[in-house]
């Protein structure tokens, strides 16, 4: 009987009211989080897209720079990202899954094995500015390579991608079940050959979805190659990876620099072709993963 | 080049070697348990001993044949003119390379075009004997190999080896990388402290490296202004921005949330962590600072400057939100379930239960997700560089303009002065710093996540 006037008396429903406002408040305050998270994203999207749709057209995308900004165009940037891109992808992904396929199934366990867990894991923390640095004084300054060139480039963003590829790469092996290398070595495999014919190849689609959105990274990577000189006045698309080059996120970086208003809707049709460019790779990583994600 | 040429000549003897050796193995072969490793495996051999020899020794020609062109074009009468300065003399040397290479290219030295032609003879004859010898080197290695195709031979356990020595040599690419970004970092910023003594840099507050010349050159490479403007932008405006914004929305989408929901909102969420930094520098000195100006000014504030500590750190703050929100949410999802359920069935509400039993069983996870997002905000380049501004200040004004070490690096390395100036060097110094304290960051924030794991596993 006491207890249910308890719950009954009007001081306990008031202390329930209150507390069930509090509930309410607090679910709100999480929308209300997301909601302004995305609304930001919203806005800067809006932004770039109401002042750089307009300057989309085929001038734009086959153009090189220019002082002027109506006939200054990307193609000469977008074809040095290419290169660039090129360069990183052959270095650091091979280099990556060797890495990742020695450190995951052949490593044994000592001091020197610890030490390259451990700067892998912090290199994949390092600043991308940092990593620029090292650039400017191993690739430049110590080997002389050309300055402001896709090669050098390549080979600071790859390095800066490389801990990506072996992280997101070591999960990818690890999560292959032990039964099929038992199954391998069972039937006569070696070591190597039970990870090379039939670890490597499932582990394959985690590899690739771990080097796209490495590679989309470095594609949207500006500071590193701020620092190796990549920020030519570049009128000629580059011939090769030797040649002085320019990068889509650079451009973008020199355009904002430009006082010429016009320069704004270049600007922001630049970011507008790099954020195609980013969604299409991301979106590619989700397919293959969901195309290819076995639930062992 | 001919020396270029050898290289595809080499692949191709490599080529023929797979197949011959491979071929002879299946000659060999009389049936099962016959050999000890399949044909492939002594293709792989040969190719192996063809392709590797001749390729350290293609590397170490190329290396050794510059100082070899050198010396010859010095024995040519015409080199006596040359100039005696060590200097100077590489700088002609350069040119007649250059000439060499390209005969149109012009020359700043009359010397240089004559001796251009001894150069073109050198360098024919050098890489001349370089093909040469790289072309021996193969053959040989190709004839070894080839004698080793015999029907015990274990070719598999050979070429596994090899294997594996290039899986080790790939990972260990890591700690060269380490390696290289501390010893770079170390030996520039050793050259700067020759200059400026450390503790004036680490403990100084004037930072004018423009000005810095002679004996007051320790007044002007003060860092702590940038120290101050890196903490106050990425560790304070950001974090304030990112903490609560971060943690809410993972609360909101771990605890409230359909799964429907959650499975749409997280990624669109995580694209704000895939959009570049630049496009986000953009977005601030377009959109977001001017508007910050004009409301500073509507509120009253005199002169408010169009670049301000407080748009780059609110942009960046948005960067870093899905960063804490997915580290906020493994620690959330860490927390045994058993834990929030009893808090419910004590008739707690889910708020009450979140507050009192869940935030304060993952704080360490969630302390550690901050400190890493500071680290990345403190690293973090474009959005400084396009918002934050150049003058070095001391101030906890947020509508100031203020510079991080980050922008100082940039600018101490974008601009055409000599390399081994002062100048430049520092940018070497600042790296060093920002380098360290990164590394404290993730390792103390590594090892809080490790324990924390543990604790409830």
């Amino acid at each position: 009987m006491s207890n249910n006037s308890t719950f009954s008396s009007p001081a306990f429903a008031k202390r329930l009211a209150r507390r069930h406002a509090a509930e309410r408040r607090f679910k709100l305050i999480g929308l209300g989080a997301i909601v302004l998270s995305l609304a930001f994203l919203a806005l800067l999207l809006f932004i770039m897209m109401h002042n750089g749709l307009g300057g989309l057209n085929w001038n734009f995308l086959s153009g090189s720079d220019s002082t002027d900004p109506h006939t200054a165009g990307i193609w000469s940037a977008a074809k040095g990202s290419i290169l660039t891109m090129l360069v990183t992808l052959l270095l650091s992904f091979p280099m990556g899954v060797l890495a990742a396929i020695y450190l995951e199934e052949f490593a044994p366990r000592s001091r020197w094995i610890e030490l390259v867990e451990v700067s892998i894991n912090n290199l994949a923390a390092v600043p991308s500015i940092i990593f620029g640095l090292l650039g400017l004084a191993v690739f430049i300054n110590t080997l002389n390579l050309p300055r402001s060139s896709p090669l050098v480039g390549g080979l600071t963003l790859a390095l800066m991608t490389m801990p990506v590829i072996v992280i997101s790469g070591r999960n990818a092996i690890k999560a292959v079940p032990p039964s099929i290398r038992d199954a391998a070595l069972a039937v006569g495999a070696s070591k190597v050959q039970a990870v090379f014919h039939h670890v490597l190849p499932l582990a394959l689609p985690g590899i690739l979805t771990g080097t796209i959105i490495g590679m989309a990274r470095a594609l949207g990577e500006t500071a590193p190659l701020l620092m190796i000189g990549m920020r030519a006045f570049i009128v000629t698309p580059p011939g090769g990876v030797t040649d002085p080059s320019s990068v889509l996120p650079m451009q973008i970086f020199l355009w904002s620099d430009e006082i010429d208003k016009a320069f704004v809707q270049n600007t922001s049709a630049a970011i507008i072709v790099l954020l195609v460019f980013l969604l299409v790779m991301n979106g590619l990583a989700i397919y293959l993963r969901n195309k290819f994600e076995v639930r062992w | 080049m001919i020396l270029s040429g050898v290289l595809l000549a080499v692949i191709g003897l490599g080529l023929v070697g797979w197949f011959a050796a491979r071929g002879r193995a299946r000659l060999l072969y009389t049936g099962r348990g016959s050999m000890h490793s399949m044909p492939g495996y002594h293709g792989w051999h040969m190719a192996l001993w063809i392709l590797v020899p001749a390729l350290l020794a293609w590397s170490a020609w190329s290396m050794i044949m510059p100082g070899l062109v050198d010396g010859a074009v010095m024995a040519d009468p015409a080199a006596v003119q040359l100039p005696a300065g060590d200097m100077h003399r590489a700088a002609v040397l350069a040119d007649a390379r250059n000439l060499a290479a390209n005969p149109d290219a012009v020359a700043f030295d009359p010397l240089a075009e004559e001796l251009a032609k001894p150069m073109r003879a050198a360098q024919g004859r050098f890489s001349a004997i370089g093909a040469l010898l790289v072309l021996i080197v193969a053959l040989a290695g190709g004839g070894y190999g080839f004698t080793r195709v015999r029907a015990g031979f274990p070719a598999r356990t050979h070429v596994e080896r090899a294997i594996l020595a290039l899986l080790l040599i790939a990972s260990l690419m890591a700690i060269l990388t380490t390696f290289g970004i501390v010893a770079s970092l170390l030996f520039e910023a050793g050259l700067f402290f020759k200059d400026v003594s450390p503790i004036a840099f680490l403990t100084g507050t004037h930072w004018a490296p423009g000005n810095a010349r002679g004996v007051d050159i320790d007044g002007n490479f003060g860092a702590v202004p940038l120290f101050w403007g890196t903490i106050y932008i990425g560790a304070i405006i950001a974090m304030i921005v990112a903490i609560p914004l971060g943690l809410m929305s993972a609360i909101y989408l771990t605890q409230y949330a359909s799964s429907t929901i959650r499975k749409w909102v997280k990624p669109i969420l995580e694209i704000l962590a895939g959009i570049p930094t630049v496009v986000y520098g953009y977005f601030a000195a377009l959109t977001v600072a001017p508007l910050i100006r004009d409301t500073a000014a509507s509120l009253g504030v005199a002169n408010p400057s169009t670049e301000s500590a407080l748009a780059a750190g609110l942009v960046m703050g948005v960067m870093i939100i899905p960063f804490v929100s997915s580290m906020a949410d493994d620690a959330l999802a860490a927390v045994p379930r058993a834990m929030s359920d009893g808090s419910l069935a004590l008739g707690a509400t889910r708020s009450e239960t979140i507050k009192k039993v869940l935030l304060p069983a993952a704080l360490p996870g969630i302390v550690a997700g901050v400190m890493l997002a500071i680290s990345r905000a403190i690293g973090e380049t474009m959005i400084v560089v396009m918002a934050a501004g150049a003058s070095a200040r001391l101030s906890a004004n947020p509508l100031a303009s203020m510079t991080t070490v980050t922008y100082q690096i940039v600018q101490m390395l974008t601009g055409d002065q000599e390399f081994n100036s002062p100048k430049t060097l520092s940018a070497f110094a600042l790296g060093l710093v920002l380098f360290i304290v990164t590394l404290i960051l993730n390792i103390i924030a590594l090892r809080v996540v490790k324990r924390f794991r543990e604790a409830y596993e």
